[in-house]
């Protein structure tokens, strides 16, 4: 296989890998919660300046800095749950979505305004990088393929947690069916707080790399959700597996576009395979029929 | 007896006449000049002039330290007063803000957004309602081919943008190939089609010109075809985002021309980059130590706003717009409109960038200079006269 092509099938999952780590807490929040999150990027957006002022203040390494923000980001994500989306969690199923994505993206908004108030840095980035490997002509960049790694480990991590906790388990049985989980008293309240929590950690640690990676502003947020909501309906609602592969196909269907149709035909690229797959499968790649 | 009231009744009559018609005399001597604005304080271009409000109250506040504008016809100084409001970066609420600027805060003058789409919307509302617009840091043809009157800008045109970088590429006679990355949004599209001209006129071969959209994370694709091509200059004409995540991933992959070229490299350019943004040329309106221009008042008001002209580049650019209002105020004598806008046309004025003089069609000659990142530094390159150090060419190449 020419070097080139080899290049590109590495550049594109490498991206991927990242789309699918940042589609993560969506796909947990709408699978079990029935919540659409229009302020996933918004957490996206704090946890990269976070992520920034421990690197700049504390001398923190990005990689660290994902493990530490995590416990944080999920009593955020626990507050913002309670606050904001307890009240609306009894609607009926048909209602939620719609007064889900009302609610969030009014605090989407709202983050934006008065991050950009604060946060006086007009554009964030931080300058972490790694040696690049050299294998065989083609060249890796090892900080995106340490990042791919890291998310794999979090994959595997996050099916255990949700495969032997009582909690993950909780969390199965309420995606499953929620009143049959309330009758065997699953504390619901509680365990979609945690849920909650756990996907703006997520979106957090995806902030991490997304800034040692690329620049941040408060603005991003909202177009971020947007493009990972494709990634999460590419692979399936509900389904982790199907945001990692949802992912990788994004991204390298992007980076081969990009070479050979041209840059500016990627995100059509994009959109016709999104469609192309939800005609075949509604559902997406690895979202359930039911 | 009688004889008095008749004398009286008159006098008395003409002092009424006269004392009503003060507030009508009052009436006609305007009490500050009001100069209608938007800064994108929120949005996609609030990192680039997002604290600018402050920019502008810090010059009001110096010019009415010192009583204010001269005006003739008033035979008085008037206050500067700025009627401001926050664009948000977008095109509608630009264009909604500056027509109430006009028809509701009643400015004397108008002072253009950030930016060549922004511009482009907010100058119909000087040319509808007939009042002077000045454009700041707008640059593309478009704006200025549309026959308006009421319209300066300060600045040059885009595709002239880096016309000196050029000069001074041919002069050196080093490089002999270019390679365009370019940003798929209105301003950077102007400077390449520009550059690109100048860059053939300038001997050298263009090798690939690679537009991509504003959002692209992923330049894997056009890294891998500029490592086949290996031209000599690598310019990429974009916004400051768009040029981070190109050179982040350009030294992951160990992209290494004989020079890199960003257009916009300030210093929020530099911080997200460490030491993969040394060497790298860009252009700049001003760098302190150049000889150009009063930089005491450039460096005076960025005190007074707490702005830092490396993260915040196109201050001066203001600075020299409100130049350039002063003293068309001060030639124009008055505050009425077709006068204000004619001493503008006609004005010839040194200001903190340079020689400025506008065009028929209404731009300006004020232009960039080529300054490379030298030890986290910005030094001015060429010309000769402005020059506050070397060229260093063909940059370290990353091991």
């Amino acid at each position: 296989m020419p070097d080139d092509v080899i290049q590109l099938l590495v550049g594109g999952l490498l991206l991927g890998g990242i789309y699918g780590l940042a589609a993560f807490g969506l796909s947990i929040s709408f699978g079990v919660l029935n919540v659409l999150n229009l302020a996933h990027g918004e957490f996206l957006m704090l946890g990269s300046l976070a992520a920034y002022c421990a690197f700049v203040g504390l001398g923190v390494n990005p990689f660290l800095g994902a493990v530490l923000i995590i416990p944080v980001f999920v009593l955020i994500g626990m507050g913002f749950y309670h606050v904001l989306l307890r009240p609306i969690s009894d609607k009926p199923p048909h209602q939620l979505p719609v007064a889900s994505i009302l609610v969030t993206l009014g605090a989407s908004l709202a983050i934006e305004d008065l991050t950009a108030f604060f946060w006086e840095r007009p554009i964030t980035g931080i300058a972490y990088s790694l040696p690049p490997l050299n294998i065989g002509g083609v060249v890796v960049s090892s900080l995106r393929l340490l990042i791919l790694l890291f998310i794999c480990a979090l994959a595997v991590v996050l099916q255990i947690y949700l495969k032997k906790t009582f909690t993950g388990k909780a969390i199965r049985a309420i995606t499953q069916c929620r009143d049959g989980a309330k009758v065997v008293g699953v504390p619901i309240a509680s365990v979609s707080a945690i849920t909650f929590g756990l996907a703006a950690a997520l979106a957090a640690c995806a902030g991490v790399f997304y800034v040692t990676l690329f620049t941040v502003t408060p603005v991003i947020g909202i177009p971020l959700t947007v493009k990972y909501l494709c990634v999460v309906v590419l692979g399936g609602m509900g389904s982790l597996v199907g945001s990692v592969v949802g992912g990788l196909i994004l991204g390298l269907a992007e980076a081969m576009t990009a070479y050979y149709l041209g840059a500016d035909w990627s995100p059509c690229a994009a959109f016709i395979l999104l469609i192309s797959i939800l005609i075949i499968r509604p559902s997406g790649l690895f979202g359930s029929n039911g | 007896m009688n004889r008095g009231i008749s004398a009286i009744i008159p006098i008395f009559i003409g002092l009424i006449i006269s004392w009503s018609a003060i507030p009508a005399m009052a009436a006609d001597v305007p009490d500050a000049v009001v100069i209608g604005a938007t800064v994108s304080q929120g949005g996609h271009f609030s990192s680039e002039v997002g604290p600018f409000k402050r920019l502008m109250d810090a010059w009001a506040e110096l010019i009415n330290e010192k009583g204010g504008i001269r005006l003739k016809q008033y035979g008085k100084s008037l206050p500067v007063k700025f009627v401001v409001y926050d664009d948000a970066s977008n095109e509608a609420t630009t264009k909604k803000y500056y027509e109430r600027l006009a028809t509701v805060d009643k400015a004397d003058l108008l002072l253009g957004p950030y930016s060549s789409p922004l511009t482009f919307a907010a100058s119909t509302a000087g040319e509808n309602h007939k009042i002077p617009f000045i454009a700041v840091c707008a640059n593309s043809p478009k704006i200025y081919s549309r026959g308006f009157k009421w319209l300066v800008g300060v600045i040059d045109l885009g595709p002239r943008y880096t016309y000196r970088y050029w000069e001074m590429i041919k002069g050196e006679g080093k490089a002999k190939t270019v390679s365009f990355v370019v940003e798929d949004t209105l301003h950077p599209l102007g400077v390449f089609e520009g550059s690109k001209k100048l860059a053939e006129e300038a001997g050298l071969k263009v090798l690939s010109g690679e537009v991509m959209p504003a959002d692209t994370k992923d330049f894997t694709p056009a890294i891998t075809k500029l490592k086949k091509d290996n031209p000599d200059i690598v310019y990429v004409s974009s916004n400051i985002p768009f040029a981070i995540n190109f050179m982040k991933q350009a030294k992951e992959m160990k992209l290494n021309p004989k020079e890199y070229h960003c257009i916009h490299h300030s210093g929020v350019f530099r911080d997200p980059l460490g030491d993969a943004a040394d060497y790298v040329v860009g252009q700049s309106y001003w760098v302190e130590g150049m000889k150009l221009g009063d930089a005491a008042l450039i460096v005076e008001l960025l005190k007074r706003a707490k702005i830092s002209e490396p993260m915040y580049p196109w201050a001066p650019a203001y600075v020299a717009a409100f130049q350039i209002i002063q003293a068309a105020l001060e030639n124009a004598g008055t505050l009425d409109k077709e006068a204000v806008m004619a001493a503008l046309k006609s004005l010839k004025l040194d200001t903190v960038l340079g020689p400025e003089q506008f065009h028929e069609t209404g731009y300006g000659m004020i232009n960039t200079y080529p300054s490379q990142i030298q030890g986290g530094k910005h030094v001015v390159i060429w010309p000769k006269e402005a020059v506050t150090g070397e060229h260093v060419y063909p940059r370290p190449a990353w091991k």
